[in-house]
């Protein structure tokens, strides 16, 4: 008790550190004052009665080191002391702590900012609900690999059937028509069973959400909750909103409730604004037989785990599950198993490409890092040198090896420190900015990162790690110096110079390895941007439309395409419409597919595939690609034409040998067409591939419920059309609503979105670590330089020409310089060739880039050994 | 060494406590006066040991101290025995009375008891 009492009262007096010595001080007056009027009663002269008063009470200086350790915690005060002269050192060396801490704060700013987009992804797939991490998708899984989603009545019978699963929900994507007819706008929602909410854990920001019973039996309930951004920029937060009205596809859903602010639907990284009851779909939807139709797999589920119960036995007690399905209706079940599934491992959307590219990107930023900690090293040991003499008075007035490890120590983690709280600081901006920027696309996106308290505790990690590294080498060094030989005049030998080279070397490797993936990336992507696509995008307005809602069949998806292309062509200011399923350079990629054509026979195991693509007649004119051979497709409603496909030149090449493609036969899973057309090769999933086979089929033969409409216009402003293209499908539907309109310019942009990030990410690092590795080695041979001037002097006094002492610098740094640029020169060449490019070598990126950081290293150590070259010679000797 | 000064500064807070309950409160130099006059030399040459026993004792709870005007009209910090330094000194002074007492028997048996 006693003790815990005076941590606390020693704890309270380090704080009070000055009032304290205060008082002492006046109480040591007051009693020499007392004791030196009792020495004047006694008959001494006033100094002599001072002097004895002095005498008695003893040793000023020796009692106060006393109070003080009795008085504070000598650890704590020892500590801000050096913090306090940490802070002065640092102030006295403003440029070099700038440099320090900027560059450390970028590399631990993107370090914790992808680190918090990991965490995201794996921690936090279901934002706005807790414990998110703990959900697993239910997938059921065909013999083809492919996840084919779960029926409505597969989810009425498995949650019993897999008790290791405590929940299990039912969603879907849907998308909704909102608003009176004729203003309807197109959002998204999900279709969600009935304990959707209550096992997610939800509280709604206002109102109820869906019971259990209101998704029971089809079509009973017409109630709807919306996103807290819908209730806040339809409703403007208003608490009227529960009970109010909302018309989604013709159909009028009452608002019972309020998703909190966070929640965005259940399907990363979709940001949904309606949930309404699954059962509600056949009423929204047309007349699906989605709840009734075994084989109609629309859901997604997801699950979570019982307490106590592992992956491994939800799984076993799923497939059997499943495997009992597929015995009870084989007719729609057959063949079909399924797995229990990670967030992260997703099978739909875009967590796995993202988990890897992350990883990658975090890899190359803590090399980065790592580079800062290198050049910080080399900097302090350079800066450490200067202060030898320093270190040695401390020594020699009795400071411990300790003392000054923990001086060198303090300084370094408060310079790691400062660099530190930039860092994040820079890292909560960034995951800000990237949380309110929107991801306008054919979906709508939301990421929510942040930075919380893994991401900071990460950074601050990173942070001390980073201190402690560049601390370590100037902290050894300076501690195992001797007084005598720092107090003598400079020191001509250079104890650690091995050590500055190597790091030197490393540091000139990495940033080798950086700057020739930077060099490589934005290679490919100036390739990517100045590559011809082979079609003409330019006065091309793209804009999609979506019948799912009026669930119509073949025929009439046929019939409303025919009109609506018919009104757009009596457009005045289009020169050609069509309407195709896939529009090129999609960010989702166009799929490719299985197929046989008559005429090629297989000599290898496997299967053809090609890109497919269902486009109207007109397409080809629209997009500007030629056809070769052969003609367009028969018009719409022609009826007597057979089912025809154009093919691409590669396709002839590849699979044709470049024989005569016309009139031959192509089967696929949709059946089969005969070859009318040839067209050129252009460009599908992303600029620069490798030229893909293709084959276009008619929209007269497999109509869509989608279409994207593709207008070219004959003024060149293809954005004045929206308005007119917008009027004619409200003509021809009033509930329809045109969506995600855009050029194809734009569309292309989006499309080099993804790739635009890394593109600036390396922009800004390449000329970043060229400089830091400029400052890295521009500080090790200052400091070695500075450690050889009476040896310069010597040589300069005894005939050698400046120039000769300059070159005979650079070459010694030089060649450490060269073998480190080397080896990673080898490393990056093998990444490359065995991993990015798959065997091309950029060989200007890998000539060019080392010829420029030889360049910059040569200029880095031209500089400090002119300046020592430059030094008068008797002036260098007579330097101490 | 320090065995020693932990002695001198045990000693000494034994010291302190008693003179404060003898005398009430006092300041500093009255305290180093009354040890002086009782002990003899113990604290003729280094009076100052005496503040960072009275710091200890205080963080410690035993003494309180304040400002108050010296007998000339200047201000001083008085020392004063608190409640519980007053339970303190009463458990060691007897603890150091038993001490005493059996170190003193211990000094004053006879050659006959050793055997």
């Amino acid at each position: 008790m006693k003790t815990l009492r005076r941590f606390f009262q020693r704890l309270f007096h380090s704080a009070a550190r000055r009032e304290q010595e205060e008082r002492l001080r006046e109480e040591i007056a007051e009693h020499i004052a007392l004791q030196t009027e009792e020495n004047l009663r006694a008959g001494l002269s006033p100094a002599e009665a001072r002097r004895q008063a002095m005498l008695k009470f003893g040793g000023v200086e020796a009692m106060k080191q006393d109070y003080r350790a009795e008085r504070g915690l000598l650890l704590v005060e020892n500590l801000l002391g050096d913090l306090r002269n940490a802070g002065r050192s640092i102030g006295r060396m403003p440029g070099l702590a700038a440099v320090i801490i900027l560059s450390l704060a970028i590399g631990i700013g993107a370090n914790t900012t992808i680190l918090s987009w990991i965490q995201m992804i794996l921690l936090q797939p279901l934002p706005g609900v807790s414990g998110a991490a703990n959900f697993l998708l239910v997938e059921p899984r065909n013999e083809g690999g492919w996840y084919p989603g779960a029926s409505w009545q597969e989810y009425r019978d498995l949650p019993k059937q897999v008790p290791a699963l405590r929940e299990v929900v039912a969603f879907q994507m849907v998308p909704f028509n909102v608003g009176e007819t004729g203003k309807t706008e197109r959002t998204f929602g999900q279709l969600v069973s009935g304990n959707y909410f209550s096992a997610l854990g939800l509280k709604p920001a206002i109102g109820r959400f869906i019971r259990p019973e209101e998704a029971e039996r089809p079509g009973t309930e017409p109630v709807i909750v919306i996103s807290y951004d819908y209730w806040q920029t339809r409703f403007r937060g208003a608490p009227g909103a529960v009970g109010q009205k909302v018309r989604v596809n013709e159909r009028d859903l009452t608002v019972i409730g309020v998703a909190p602010r966070e929640f965005q639907g259940t399907m990363f990284p979709l940001k949904f604004e309606l949930w309404a009851p699954a059962t509600m779909g056949p009423a929204l939807l047309g007349g699906t037989r989605d709840l009734e139709d075994r084989s109609s797999r629309e859901f997604s589920l997801i699950g979570m785990l019982r307490p106590g119960a592992t992956r491994e036995e939800a799984q076993a007690e799923f497939s059997t599950a499943m495997a009992q399905l597929a015995r009870d209706y084989p007719e729609a079940s057959a063949g079909i198993g399924g797995e229990i599934l990670p967030f992260w491992d997703a099978p739909r959307g875009p967590q796995r490409m993202l988990i890897s590219g992350l990883a990658v990107l975090q890899g190359v930023m803590l090399l980065l890092l790592l580079a800062v900690c290198g050049n910080t090293a080399n900097l302090m040991l350079a800066r450490g040198s200067t202060r030898q003499r320093e270190m040695a008075v401390r020594v020699a007035l009795g400071a411990g090896r300790w003392r000054i490890v923990s001086l060198v120590l303090s300084e370094n983690m408060l310079l790691a420190l400062l660099g530190t709280s930039l860092g994040a600081t820079m890292a909560v901006w960034g995951t800000t900015a990237l949380r309110v920027a929107p991801i306008i696309g054919a979906f709508p996106i939301q990421f929510q990162t942040r930075v919380d308290g893994v991401t900071l505790a990460f950074a601050i990690l990173l942070g001390v790690a980073c201190g402690l590294i560049f601390a370590a080498a100037p902290a050894v060094h300076l501690a195992r110096l001797d007084p005598q030989d720092g107090l003598r005049s400079s020191p001509n030998t250079g104890p650690r110079n091995r050590a500055r080279k190597v790091l030197m070397g490393v540091e000139v490797g990495l940033a080798m390895v950086v700057l020739i993936a930077a060099a490589l990336f934005l290679e490919s992507f100036r390739a990517a941007r100045q590559t011809d696509p082979r079609f003409r995008p330019e006065g091309v307005l793209l804009a999609a439309y979506d019948l799912s809602g009026r669930n119509p069949d073949e025929a009439s998806e046929r019939e409303f395409a025919a009109r609506l292309l018919e009104r757009l062509r009596a457009l005045p200011d289009v020169e050609a419409a069509a309407i195709a399923t896939n529009v090129p350079l999609d960010l989702h990629g166009i799929p490719a597919r299985t197929f046989t054509v008559q005429g090629r026979v297989r000599t290898e195991a496997g299967e053809d595939r090609a890109i497919f693509n269902t486009v109207t007649p007109g397409y080809f004119k629209v997009m500007a690609i030629p056809l070769l051979e052969g003609n367009d497709f028969a018009e719409m409603r022609e009826k007597a034409a057979p089912a025809q496909a154009i093919v691409n030149e590669e396709f002839v090449r590849r699979y044709l040998n470049g024989a005569d493609a016309i009139g031959r036969r192509i089967q696929t899973r949709a059946g089969t067409f005969a070859i009318i057309g040839v067209a050129r090769n252009s460009v599908y999933d992303a600029f620069g591939e490798p030229a893909q086979a293709a084959v276009y089929f008619s929209y007269r033969d497999l109509p869509s419920m989608e279409g994207q409409i593709q207008l070219r216009t004959r003024s060149g402003n293809e954005t004045a059309l929206t308005a007119e293209a917008r009027g004619v499908l409200r003509d021809l539907d009033p509930m329809l609503a045109l969506y995600d309109v855009r050029t194809f310019s734009q569309h292309i942009d989006r499309n080099l979105y993804l790739r635009r990030i890394p593109a600036r990410m390396f922009l800004v690092l390449g000329p970043l670590l060229l400089g830091l590795a400029a400052i890295g080695i521009y500080a090790a041979v200052s400091y070695a330089v500075s450690r050889r001037t009476r040896e310069i002097g010597v040589r300069m006094a005894f005939g050698a020409t400046s120039g000769r002492v300059v070159l005979q610098i650079i070459r010694e740094n030089l060649g450490v310089i060269t073998r480190g640029a080397a080896i990673g020169w080898v490393i990056a060449f093998v990444i490359s060739v065995h991993a990015i490019t798959k065997g091309e070598v950029n060989l200007p990126v890998f000539i060019g880039v080392p010829a420029i950081l030889l360049g910059v290293a040569t200029l880095a150590c031209w500089i400090p050994a002119r300046r020592a070259s430059q030094i008068d010679p008797m002036a260098a000797l007579r330097h101490e | 060494m320090k065995q020693k000064k932990d002695v001198l500064q045990g000693t000494l807070a034994l010291m302190v406590l008693k003179t404060l309950d003898v005398l009430g409160p006092l300041h500093g130099y009255g305290i180093a006066r009354r040890i002086e006059q009782i002990s003899g030399d113990l604290l003729a040459v280094n009076q100052g040991t005496l503040y960072p026993v009275l710091l200890k004792l205080e963080q410690e709870g035993a003494i309180a101290s304040e400002w108050g005007a010296s007998k000339n009209n200047r201000r001083a910090r008085f020392y004063r025995l608190t409640r519980q330094g007053r339970k303190q000194l009463q458990a060691e002074t007897k603890d150091w009375e038993q001490t005493a007492a059996i170190i003193g028997r211990f000094f004053d048996a006879k050659t006959e008891d050793w055997s």
